[in-house]
């Protein structure tokens, strides 16, 4: 009868194992990610665009072609290849410029008086309900599709959610005894922003990174798949799970490999941020879990 | 409770107002003379004018958003510039599909994550609760389209049980109607439920934390009483919240899974006229989109107002 046990009595050391194995499947995961996406700069195994029509429809595990051809001959190796480098390309660059604009509106909302917070905040209370893909039609219906409309969408749509992370964490900074005794010592807004609360939340700046890293590799898929993200000669997965579709049907193996790479490289980044989280913010470890 | 409504609905009529202003301007200044998207490159300059004069779009910036705000205010969504059919008439067809289809989804998802959540949190630190964490983790790394091929494969082709795509309408046969929903719902209701599975399970965590839940087990309940007769109703407040916040991701979500089974919802009607340039039926019909998600929002916050003392009297 444990009747007075706390309802989550997690040991200690259980808790610690379980966040190494998030933090280092993450890394592996996400290091193999990086490295063919590098990789594919210096080699592939053919080119991915120009069609072969001796080559069509191989089967997997064909000898020069590992994981078969598409309805055009063009090698799936070297697609998901090259796949990975738009993933990084409009996946980071979507939420590094949701990065740079979250932590300014984000900093500004913290320590520049009620009415900037009010005015931030609320407005990203209102663009955190407008929902993205549908944003991101609009944009492609007038802007026309490709890699620059996709990144454009997603940091629009990225960075209210960054606003609000930064802004809390900042305050919470802000509210410190150290920013108190800088203040005393004549230190201006902006110098304390920059020297104290910035290296303060670079943990939790991080980690937001990593998981929007993630979510916009999915959203960029979804969009390459309904076709106003990336088009050819660039490659995307979503883009190769479409041509799949239209071409030669749903149950053939091309359906999987790019499915397969887009669910090992978002998991891997999300264990990561999730894994960063636990060692970079002891504070937040509760919601992470 | 009446000053907080108050305030929740000038936060709806602002938010509204911004979104709307922001869609305009976005489709203005991102895509220039709409007279020139419409008419395509080949255009000649004097068929650019006329169109632009007919359809009023070489009048201020302004006015011309007044006349659209005003419109819409009064129902009337603008029209198609190539076949001249009313947006609303466009719109309306479609939701026969979208609606179902969405609110299927939702509720899926709800259905399986309030228990296996609840269920994670209960056995946090233990190997099932570990398992659970993980399948939520994959759950939400699966592209929702992805989900939807794989069981289009698996039940429509492999199996043959459903079809894999294709609609029939309620009116000619309902049951027909049924089955082609039945993949799309359960894609996007099982992604869905992985991610909320991670909400659920952390408010009520939350909650087997709190005081009350220690002093309901103080006098003699058991966990799962203590829980299920305290803790659940407390825990509603923030996946009340969630469910508003994730009516965004569930828009997204139906917009692709019509794509992937052919279902002629709203999507697939955004989709044709953002490929035909028709960009005040695009513009509308989102509008439309974002309105109904700020209104569901909307009422979530009064919800959360009635149920939690608390909130609505904050300042």
């Amino acid at each position: 009868m444990t009747v007075t046990a706390p309802a989550v009595a997690v040991p200690k050391r259980r808790r610690r194992l379980d966040l190494n194995a998030s933090l280092v499947v993450g890394v592996v995961l996400t290091i193999g990610f990086l490295a063919i996406a590098i990789i594919s700069f210096f080699w592939l195994p053919s080119n991915p665009n120009i069609p072969n029509i001796k080559a069509r429809m191989m089967p997997p595990f064909s000898p020069d072609h590992w994981l078969g051809t598409d309805g055009l001959g063009r090698d799936i190796v070297a697609q998901l290849m090259v796949g990975a480098r738009t993933s990084i390309l409009v996946g980071a660059g979507g939420a590094s410029i949701a990065l740079v604009l979250g932590t300014i509106t984000g900093l500004v909302a913290a320590a520049y008086g009620k009415f900037a917070d009010e005015a931030i905040s609320r407005g990203a209370d209102i663009l955190l309900s407008i929902p993205g893909m549908v944003t991101a039609l609009v944009l492609a219906a007038t802007m026309g599709s490709g890699a620059f409309t996709t990144i454009l969408a997603l940091s629009a749509f990225f960075t209210p959610s960054f606003t609000r992370v930064i802004r809390s964490a900042a305050m919470g900074v802000l509210q410190e005894d150290f920013i108190t005794s800088a203040k005393l010592y004549g230190r201006g807004r902006l110098f304390i922003l920059a020297r104290h609360v910035i290296p303060n939340i670079a943990g939790v700046m991080i980690v937001q990174f990593t998981l929007y890293f993630a979510a916009g590799i999915l959203t960029e898929a979804g969009l390459s798949y309904l076709g106003v993200g990336v088009t050819r000669p660039s490659i995307s997965w979503g883009m190769m799970l479409n041509e799949a579709q239209q071409t030669v049907g749903i149950s053939s193996p091309l359906a999987i490999w790019p499915g397969l790479a887009i669910v090992f490289v978002v998991l891997g980044l999300n264990l990561l941020g999730d894994g960063l989280r636990d060692v970079l913010d002891p504070k937040l470890k509760r919601r992470s879990a | 409770m009446a000053l907080y409504a108050l305030r929740k609905l000038v936060f709806f009529i602002g938010a509204v107002f911004v979104a709307s202003v922001a869609i305009f301007l976005l489709i203005r200044a991102a895509g220039g003379n709409v007279a020139a998207i419409v008419l395509g490159k080949d255009a000649t300059a004097d068929a650019i004018n006329a169109l632009a004069t007919a359809y009023g779009l070489d009048r201020p910036l302004p006015v011309q958003y007044f006349d659209w705000i005003l419109g819409m205010l009064q129902g009337d969504l603008g029209q198609s510039f190539r076949t001249k059919e009313a947006v609303a008439d466009l719109v309306v067809g479609r939701l026969s599909v979208s609606i179902p289809l969405a609110l299927s989804g939702l509720l899926l998802g709800l259905i399986i994550a309030i228990p296996v959540g609840t269920y994670a949190a209960r056995n946090v630190g233990k190997p099932s609760g570990a398992v659970l964490a993980l399948i939520s983790q994959i759950g939400i790394a699966i592209p929702v389209f992805w989900a939807g091929i794989l069981l289009s494969v698996l039940f429509g082709v492999r199996l043959g049980w459903l079809p894999t795509g294709g609609w029939v309408d309620w009116s000619q046969d309902w049951v027909g109607s049924i089955r082609s929903l039945v993949l799309p719902v359960l894609s996007l209701g099982l992604i869905m439920a992985a991610v909320l599975i991670r909400y659920v399970r952390s408010a009520v965590l939350d909650v087997m934390n709190q005081d009350y839940v220690r002093t309901a087990r103080a006098v003699g309940m058991t966990r799962t009483q203590a829980l299920l007769q305290v803790g659940l109703r407390n825990a509603a407040l923030p996946i009340v919240t969630i469910v508003g916040l994730q009516i965004a991701e569930l828009i997204g979500g139906t917009v692709i899974i019509e794509m992937v089974f052919s279902l002629p919802g709203l999507s697939r009607m955004i989709l044709a006229n953002v490929a035909a340039r028709e960009v005040i039926v695009v513009q509308s019909t989102v509008m439309l989109i974002i309105v109904f998600v700020i209104f569901v929002n909307f009422v979530v916050d009064l919800l959360y107002g009635i149920l939690d003392p608390r909130i609505r009297n904050a300042t």
